[in-house]
């Protein structure tokens, strides 16, 4: 996040306010929409919200272990 | 006219291509491609087949499956000339054209070995849009690419030959698992379509080709097999599970990838995932969805490499590390690529919305609860790679300095059709759905599943909002990340290579010690010759050779005679 120019910092915290905005909203909308799934699972409140999230969080750290794995330099093959 | 097999005329015109002058060829190109696609008027049946060998080739055979294939390929076919508009020299062209038209061709083989035919005819000819890079690193990558995809071939070839001793036919129909046969040619198609740890060739290849043939790339070898698939082996239950596996692990390594086309590469593996869980289910809903998701899918993956294309082709880079803060100097670039990295993550609106919505109701629909978490876990995992990483480290994070042109005329051309098509597919599902295979009464659009779709990708863009924010997202690194062709790029290598180095060693050594006891022979021979130990002179060399050829003949003789 080094070297951020100051016009995209703040375009950054508008887009992380409004994704916030709209998460809520959508948390809310559960109240006002019947939602159902495919799977009897998802029928279950704000499955998607926790599903969504924590899915992303996960693929991430696991990918973060990967690189201790998998990670060469990038001459490796050459 | 529309006898002939759609995408021959494209073979042949290719012929052509590297004769013409410039701006003619491209124009020249868009003509053959319309042509060979009237074909596709013919309506279902046999069209054209030859008698060879007392068997029938059947060159052009078509029905509701090859259909959508032979559009969604035409289709491919334009968008990748005008996108390569600017491009003057014919390599890229003439291999560009004369591959989208063999991949066409091979989906209207009526019989496995017209397949086998273009099946290789698609990996010869696209090769060359690898060694189009012309560096050193992009040859070697062009011959493993073309080892893999030719080995892919000659398993179909043997396979077709091991099917027609157990069946009698060359047909290329649906087929069951069990038998030698079908068993090398599921293995044929699953290299085609990059199955885990047959994958490697993939994010190997497509990353090093030239910025158009990566586009070129992206749209046919990897559809054609999952038309294949479709054709062959819908309702084969391992395919669930393969394709289960296929979305969920890419997603790791594209998320820690440094080269954008790579990652988009990994991204193209998991897609075909959803497709193959889909002909695994193998139902007409299902079908229907894997043929709904690899049309939009070609599209929007296209759009996807075209726009990290263009920035390539103006800055010379596709690394993450490279690049940040384009979105001044390339801001048309920029909005088409958010709509393919909005298609790709199924927004609501977007292409693959209405796409995967159909798989996802097939899974459900036949209760394969872990599948179905597997496959929304992994639709989170596209949205972080391709839907934020792609357009987020390329025109926003931070500034590389850069300040490049925005893209040519052409590439913003091609990509605003792209765009204009995967938006066109969101918002008009039950058009869309007409040109599937199998009747579709289904409405993706209810309050319901808006909902449930925008909670999952907000919250998971929210993921990376909050892991980005708090320092805990990965920084881009220079580096490069094993991937499955690692197995033949060094392990084999290391197994292999102290093999043949000891062999030869022990070769040495033996003929050494050949060698030597001959001279030393040679020698005895001499001193014997020159300086007899007792008796007479003995007259020279070959005296000696003589008494112990006697020596060893009556040896032989008092052995025999035991």
């Amino acid at each position: 996040m080094t070297n951020l120019d100051p016009k995209l910092k703040k375009m950054g915290n508008y887009a992380s306010i409004a994704l916030v905005v709209i998460g809520l909203s959508l948390i809310v909308m559960e109240f006002f929409v019947h939602r159902h799934g495919e799977i009897a699972l998802e029928d279950l409140p704000i499955f998607p919200v926790v599903y969504g999230f924590v899915a992303s969080v996960f693929i991430v750290v696991v990918g973060i272990g990967l690189r201790v794995l998998l990670m060469r330099g990038e001459d490796y093959y050459d | 006219m529309t006898d002939l097999t759609p995408g021959l005329l494209m073979i042949i015109a290719a012929g052509a291509v590297p004769y013409l002058p410039h701006h003619f060829r491209q124009f020249f190109m868009l003509g053959a491609i319309v042509l060979s696609a009237s074909s596709l008027t013919a309506g279902a049946g046999v069209h054209w087949s030859v008698p060879v060998f007392g068997h029938e080739l059947i060159l052009h055979h078509a029905d509701h499956l090859t259909l959508p294939f032979g559009i969604i390929f035409h289709i491919a076919a334009v968008l990748n000339v005008i996108y390569g508009w600017h491009e003057r020299k014919a390599m890229e062209h003439t291999a560009g054209l004369a591959y989208a038209g063999a991949a066409i061709a091979a989906v209207h083989a009526g019989d496995l070995v017209t397949l086998f035919i273009w099946w290789e005819a698609t990996a010869v000819t696209s090769v060359f849009l690898i060694l189009a890079s012309a560096t050193e690193r992009a040859n070697k990558a062009a011959m493993r690419y073309l080892l893999v995809q030719v080995a892919s071939g000659v398993m179909l070839l043997a396979g077709a030959a091991l099917y027609w001793r157990e069946t009698g036919s060359w047909a290329f129909a649906a087929m069951e698992l069990g038998s030698l046969g079908t068993g090398l040619i599921f293995l044929a198609f699953g290299i085609k379509a990059a199955f885990p740890l047959l994958n490697g060739w993939l994010q190997d290849a497509y990353p090093e080709a030239t910025v158009i043939g990566t586009v070129m790339l992206s749209s046919f070898t990897t559809k054609l097999a999952i038309y294949a698939f479709a054709r062959g082996f819908a309702g084969t239950e391992y395919l669930i599970w393969i394709g289960a596996a296929m979305t969920a692990f890419p997603v790791f390594f594209a998320v820690i990838e440094n080269d954008l086309r790579r990652v988009l590469a990994y991204s193209l593996n998991n897609q075909l995932g959803f497709m193959i869980v889909a002909i695994g289910i193998g139902t007409e809903l299902a079908i229907n969805g894997a043929v709904a998701h690899a049309f939009a899918h070609i599209i929007y993956k296209a759009l996807l490499f075209m726009s990290i294309g263009s920035v390539m082709y103006r800055v010379g880079t596709a690394k993450a590390t490279e690049l940040g803060g384009l979105y001044k100097s390339m801001p048309l670039t920029m909005i088409f690529c958010i709509i393919g990295a909005m298609s790709i993550s199924a927004f609501p609106m977007f292409s693959g919305f209405t796409a995967k919505a159909v798989i996802m109701k097939a899974v459900g629909y036949e209760d394969l609860i872990y599948v179905y978490l597997i496959l929304l876990a992994a639709s989170a995992g596209v949205l972080h790679h391709s839907g934020i990483k792609i357009p987020y480290f390329t025109f926003f994070s931070h500034d590389s300095g850069l300040r490049p042109k925005e893209a040519p005329i052409n590439m913003l051309i091609a990509m605003g059709i792209a765009s204009v098509l995967c938006i066109g597919i969101g918002v008009m599902p039950t058009q869309f759905y007409q040109i599937l295979p199998y009747a579709l009464d289904y409405q993706p659009y209810d309050a319901s599943h808006i909902v449930g779709q925008f909670q999952l990708v907000i919250f998971a863009m929210l993921a990376f909002t909050f892991l980005m924010r708090f320092g805990f997202y990965p920084p881009e690194i220079r580096s490069t990340v094993l991937n499955t062709d690692w197995l033949y790029r060094k392990l084999a290598p290391w197994l292999v290579l102290p093999v043949i180095k000891s062999g030869l060693a022990m070769a040495k050594s033996a003929e050494t010690a050949l060698v030597s006891s001959a001279q030393s022979i040679m020698r005895m021979t001499k001193d014997m010759s020159n300086h007899p130990i007792s008796g007479p002179v003995i007259p020279g060399p070959a005296a000696v050779v003589q008494v112990i050829l006697l020596a060893m003949i009556l040896a032989v003789v008092y052995a025999a005679l035991g």
